[in-house]
């Protein structure tokens, strides 16, 4: 799972940063794999590496199709923010062939086991008129943080079927309002209906074991204790793919999606 | 012994007779004492002691395994710990006791010396006075000596009397202590139990036993039987036993003895529980079996203690078979009151639930009414109750302007060769007009009736459309308009409310449907079709669109020819009613041949009620032709022709038979043409058949005492008047109202519902025609007044329109009283009045600026954002809007409406603004309300200008 916290989501490198991230970690485990966990390392190390975990990449094959550029001219101060075009974040497919903005969590598996809520928030900011991340695990309970990084105003209107739907306004720049979703539903929609084109989807699980892929194509869900699980992976347009997978407390379960262009 | 000869008989025989008579005697009353012991419902009863018994050991199983082991366990170890406590300060504890036991004794013979000496003292007291009184001084001193020597021994015995028993009470309370640990602990462990308990007492209570068995044996069964008859006796209700009245009683729980009782719901019947005890018999359910009963709504003996006689209806064949087989049972072919089969049971809700539209939770009956109104039984029918409803057919006044000749003939062959989804019944070449004379017959009378209504009708100036229409165009403006709100097209059947868009251009002129688009009311005075207010322009691209719709096969059917002889004989046919062979005769040589086209005409529109449902000319005042159905759910059977037709002999039988083939009950009959049955056939499915059955069942007019029935108060009516109103026009075809959702907005919303994008703008709800649920809480009356005659334009960026009905002044008032009524508004035509103060209102302005509120209420004349998130003009605000609503809304929009765009800007009663009027949530709510009151349309510009 990528944790990262706020500050580092709204931050304006987020994506560099959470790819750097990933590759810091895995450059740790992997001289680990090679001593094939010698006794004094298993001492030194913190319990969660016990625990097994799901990593794996989504892949993308076929023509993607043209990314559809938006047009912002609807708000003279959205459109004051961009000097390159932007383009809808329905499908993202990275340089590598891999597809962005997968969610995958584990759709069963976890029914026995119970979960606390995180005390620290998840985040999602409207900045540049788009929402940052545009795909967005969080918890049941857990707050989320929305923010407004921008000096228009943005409504966040959430589609939520499971919980409680609320319609925020959000005129103000700077300002942060917080919410809970009691219920999991995969996705929760958000949109702003001021800004027709700003939309961002939401995963409640009432557990932290899903993951985002990112820049890379890249997920890791980690931290699961030894067992059969079915992994889901969801995409905007592509609908949804599921595995079953038997994690152990070995190593890494590695476990890769692929989607295909329609 | 010997006979003797003096007597007449044997003493021999006849004492062997008496013996035999004696015998037969005796068996006979122990038949008569077994029968009368033996009854069904008892085998019931028993049965059910078994399956309740079965139900409580399930529960206590359940509830056991639902105790929380653990908190018993510690309360056990707790118990056990107090226990270990206890015992090893047993050898006080003892001490304590025998102390106790000491002191008793003490106090004993303490209380018995205080007793005593007391006795004593009350004596000398007496004596005393006594001698006092009489003057014997002596004895008096004696005497008081004496009391005076046993008072001080007496407070003596008091005082040790009294130390003897606080010494007790000291143990007491000291043994208590010792004890009191352990006592709560048994108490909270009896609390865990006593649940259990409850139910362990009640499943010995319903053990069989030996002694229940002789309560309930016979003879003695009178005096406290625990199987006994249950009944319910209704003080409200009667039954009319001819010339007799007695109270309503309903004994059906004797065996539906869980009828009442939650938990029976998987049990088989007699047992199981009532499908709706929200609805039914609970106590605190509108319909308490108190109050209520059973039969009044499921009909049936409530008396008879018999499955048989208790008047069962089975619900279908299968049931019936099975019933014979199970229970021995068979129809009461008497008994009027039979039960109602469980598909028709809503039939009875309208006993009761008189003068509504729509009777909650009866869906079936509802759909049953709705199918009268819209396949137009009430034009033929007189219904009390149903008076006022409307034409369901087309207006043919004006008839020669839209059709031709060969348009109505064909059509009248058949009406559904044309549009398969018409509501038009077929009335002519039916099952008993089949032969080759009646077909020849029919036909006659077909170009008749064509022949009638074309010289009958007057002529309507039709304007032609001015530009050459583009059916692609106009193809879009029928979709985005609002046409779809009423009528089906293509693969869009979201209402069915006006006939459906195909084929036109078989049937009309582009001049007719042009101007008919334009102003419906202009061809047709009393058609329930709106005016879109289309431009010409729009209605040329939809005339043109919808025109090049043809039915080709409709088109090439040949139109048979009229043969003189079968004209002339179905002349003569209506001739000879009114007169003699001879002169009917005359009468026919003296009429031309479009004379008696005409002639048969009239007399087959007379004969078939077309009038019914369509305004023609010369039949303004003629009579429905149907049976009156104001009691026809309570006909008696032997009233109802089943002719040669082997179906049951029951009502609903034959109302479903007479639904789905009206012309069967002639079969095997020989009739003229003009005395065969004429209830033309409409094609009913086997649900709307039953629907309707289960309405016709309804129609009954039963003594049901006022205060038992649902009345309507004063609004209650203005609202039923209005929902009537509202299902005329249908309103809920675009608006989700009352209820039910717009149908028309499933279109807009199917991705957000679920299924796929179409056309008409994604999930978008904001092109959605609006939602007028709280409508009256949020309009003004006078505005909605206006609103409705001459409806403008509040939300610029919808392509449905709101159209124009022309509404009378009385429609218009009902639909604000509908409105009004239904939000719990009380109705004034004067605008309330908001008394804003400077300082407000430009607290409200500077609130206004800084959410930005401008970027989506844009004025007309101003919208620079695309249109999917424009919300209405804010300087109608003051006109339209309540002041309450509004602060109510600004709250938390979503509150009112579920899903709308407008977002919150106060979530939880907090500001993003701290800065305005001290942070203050409600202040700031007010002060943009009182701001919206002074807006003027100008100041968007400032507004804007201000926050760019």
């Amino acid at each position: 799972m990528i944790k990262c916290s706020c500050e580092e989501r709204f931050s304006d490198s987020v994506i560099l940063r959470r790819r750097s991230r990933r590759r810091i970690s895995a450059g740790i485990l992997r001289p680990l794999r090679g001593l094939r966990m010698t006794p004094l390392l298993l001492f030194l190390l913190p319990a969660w590496v016990f625990a097994g975990s799901i990593t794996g990449t989504i892949k993308f094959t076929g023509t993607p199709p043209e990314p559809e550029q938006i047009s912002m001219d609807a708000d003279p101060i959205c459109a004051s923010l961009h000097v390159e075009p932007v383009y809808a974040e329905t499908v993202v497919v990275n340089d590598n062939g891999t597809l962005r903005n997968v969610f995958v969590y584990v759709k069963s598996g976890l029914e026995e086991r119970t979960f606390s809520v995180p005390g620290e928030p998840a985040g999602i900011d409207q900045k540049g008129c788009h929402y940052e991340p545009h795909v967005l695990g969080i918890q049941t309970g857990q707050e989320l943080e929305i923010r407004n990084s921008d000096a228009t105003l943005h409504n966040v209107h959430s589609l939520a079927q499971n919980s409680k739907p609320f319609n925020l306004g959000m005129p103000i720049q700077g300002m942060k309002l917080k919410k809970k979703f009691e219920n999991s539903e995969i996705m929760a929609k958000f949109k702003c209906d001021v800004h027709p084109w700003m939309n961002a989807y939401i995963g409640v699980l009432d557990h932290p074991h899903f993951s985002v892929s990112g820049s890379d194509g890249a997920f890791e869900i980690s931290d699961l204790p030894a067992g059969d699980y079915v992994v889901e992976a969801w995409h905007e347009k592509y609908g949804t793919q599921e595995q079953t997978v038997t994690v152990t407390e070995a190593e890494p379960v590695v476990v890769e999606f692929m989607f295909q262009a329609t | 012994m010997p006979q003797s000869p003096d007597q007449l008989y044997s003493v021999h025989k006849t004492t062997i007779w008496f013996a035999v008579a004696s015998i037969a005697l005796v068996v006979t009353l122990v038949l008569i004492v077994f029968q009368d012991h033996n009854r069904e419902w008892k085998t019931w009863q028993e049965e059910f002691v078994e399956l309740e018994r079965k139900k409580l050991k399930e529960n206590l199983q359940a509830m056991h395994s639902k105790v929380d082991e653990k908190r018993l366990e510690d309360l056990r170890k707790e118990l056990a710990s107090a226990q270990e406590e206890f015992d090893r300060n047993k050898s006080e504890f003892e001490k304590l006791e025998a102390d106790k036991t000491g002191l008793n004794v003490d106090l004993v013979k303490a209380s018995a010396r205080y007793e005593d000496l007391k006795q004593h003292y009350d004596s000398y007291k007496f004596f005393l006075e006594e001698h006092r009184e009489q003057g014997e001084d002596e004895k008096a001193a004696q005497f008081e000596r004496k009391f005076k020597g046993v008072e001080s021994k007496l407070k003596d015995a008091k005082f040790k009397k009294e130390q003897i028993e606080r010494k007790i009470e000291e143990i007491d309370a000291r043994i208590f202590s010792f004890q009191s640990v352990k006592r709560r602990i048994e108490k909270e462990m009896n609390e865990f139990r006593r649940d259990e308990e409850r139910l362990e007492r009640k499943l010995k209570e319903l053990e069989p036993s030996l002694i229940k068995d002789m309560i309930n044996a016979p003879m003695v069964d009178f005096v406290a039987p625990t199987l006994e008859i249950q009944q319910v006796v209704l003080e409200d209700l009667h039954e009319d036993f001819h010339f007799a009245k007695a109270q309503r009683v309903d004994r059906c729980t004797t065996c539906h003895l869980a009828v009442d009782r939650a938990g029976f719901e998987d049990a088989p019947q007699p047992f199981r529980t009532h499908p709706r005890l929200d609805l039914f018999l609970s106590a605190d359910s509108p319909h308490p079996l108190e109050k209520i009963g059973c039969t009044v709504c499921h009909g049936g003996s409530g008396q008879s203690l018999s499955f048989t006689w208790a008047a069962h209806t089975p619900q279908n064949k299968e049931q019936r078979k099975a019933w014979e087989r199970k229970y021995d049972w068979h129809e009461l072919e008497k008994w009027e009151a039979k039960m109602l089969p469980l598909q028709h049971i809503e039939a009875s809700c309208a006993k009761c639930h008189g003068g509504v539209v729509n009777i909650p939770e009866a869906p079936k009956l509802n759909q049953g009414r709705a199918l009268a109104q819209k396949y137009g039984c009430f034009g033929c029918h007189l219904v009390k109750g149903f008076e006022n409803r409307w034409r369901v057919g087309p207006d043919l006044r004006n008839v020669r302007s839209k059709l031709d000749r060969e348009w109505i003939v064909r059509w009248l062959q058949n009406p559904k060769a044309f549009r398969p989804s018409t509501q038009m019944p077929q009335a002519f070449h039916l099952e008993n007009t089949n032969s080759e004379g009646d077909r020849r017959r029919s036909n006659a009378a077909i170009e008749g009736i064509a022949t009638y209504l074309l010289k009958h009708s007057n002529t309507v100036s039709l304007e032609s459309p001015p530009i050459p229409g583009s059916p692609e165009a106009g193809k879009k403006f029928v979709e985005e308009t609002g046409c779809l709100g009423c009528h089906t097209m293509g693969d869009t059947s979201v209402n069915d409310h006006g006939p459906e868009l195909v084929y036109l251009g078989s049937k009309v002129q582009d001049n007719w449907l042009y101007s008919w688009l334009k102003n419906p009311k202009h061809y047709s005075p009393e058609t329930r079709m709106p005016n879109l207010r289309l431009t010409d322009e729009e209605a040329a691209h939809m005339t043109a669109y919808l025109l090049e719709d043809r039915n080709e096969q409709f088109d090439a059917s040949v139109i048979p020819q009229v043969a003189a002889d079968d004209l002339d004989g179905l002349a003569m046919g209506f001739l000879t009613r009114k007169m003699r062979q001879a002169e009917a005769q005359d009468q026919l040589r003296q009429m031309e041949l479009e004379e008696k086209f005409e002639f048969v005409g009239e007399k087959m529109i007379l004969q078939q009620g077309c009038f019914g449902c369509h305004t023609i000319r010369g039949f303004e005042e003629a009579k429905q032709i149907g049976t009156e159905l104001t009691k026809e759910g309570q006909k008696e059977v032997e009233r109802l022709d089943f002719g040669f037709v082997d179906i049951d002999r029951t009502r609903y039988d034959w109302f479903r038979q007479k639904l789905k083939n009206p012309r069967i009950f002639d079969r095997g009959k020989i009739k003229d043409y003009h005395e065969k049955l004429r209830m033309p056939h409409f094609g009913f499915t086997d649900e709307e058949a039953e629907a309707l059955t289960t309405f016709l069942l309804s129609l009954r007019v039963e003594e049901i005492p006022l205060e038992m029935r649902k009345q309507l108060d004063l609004r209650e009516q203005e609202i039923e008047a209005g929902r009537l109103l509202v299902s005329k026009l249908n309103c809920q075809g675009c608006h989700t109202l009352d209820g039910v959702d717009g149908r028309v907005r499933s279109l807009f919303s199917a991705t957000l519902r679920g299924g796929s994008a179409t056309s008409f703008g994604g999930e978008d709800v904001g092109k959605e025609p609006p939602v007028l649920d709280g409508e009256g809480a949020k309009v003004e009356e006078v505005w909605l007044y206006h609103f409705l005659r001459d409806p403008e334009t509040i939300r610029p960026w919808l392509k449905y329109r709101m159209p124009t009905f022309d509404f009378t002044e009385e429609e218009t008032n009902s639909l604000v009283k509908y409105f009004a009524y239904l939000d719990e508004q009380e109705i004034s035509f004067l605008r309330e009045k908001v008394k804003t103060k400077a300082a407000t209102v430009a607290a409200g302005r500077e609130l206004f600026t800084q959410f930005k509120c401008i970027q989506c209420h844009q004025g007309g004349e101003t919208q620079t954002i695309t249109a999917s998130f424009l919300a209405p003009d804010l300087a109608m605000a003051k006109d339209r809007l309540k002041p309450a609503w509004v602060i109510e809304w600004l709250k938390d929009p979503q509150v009112l409406q579920t899903g709308t765009m407008m977002p919150t800007f106060f979530p939880d009663a907090t500001t993003p603004l701290p800065a305005i009027l001290g942070g203050n949530a409600e202040q700031q709510i007010k002060a943009i309300r009182d701001y919206l009151w002074t807006y003027r349309p100008e100041e968007v510009t400032e507004v804007k200008g201000g926050s760019s």
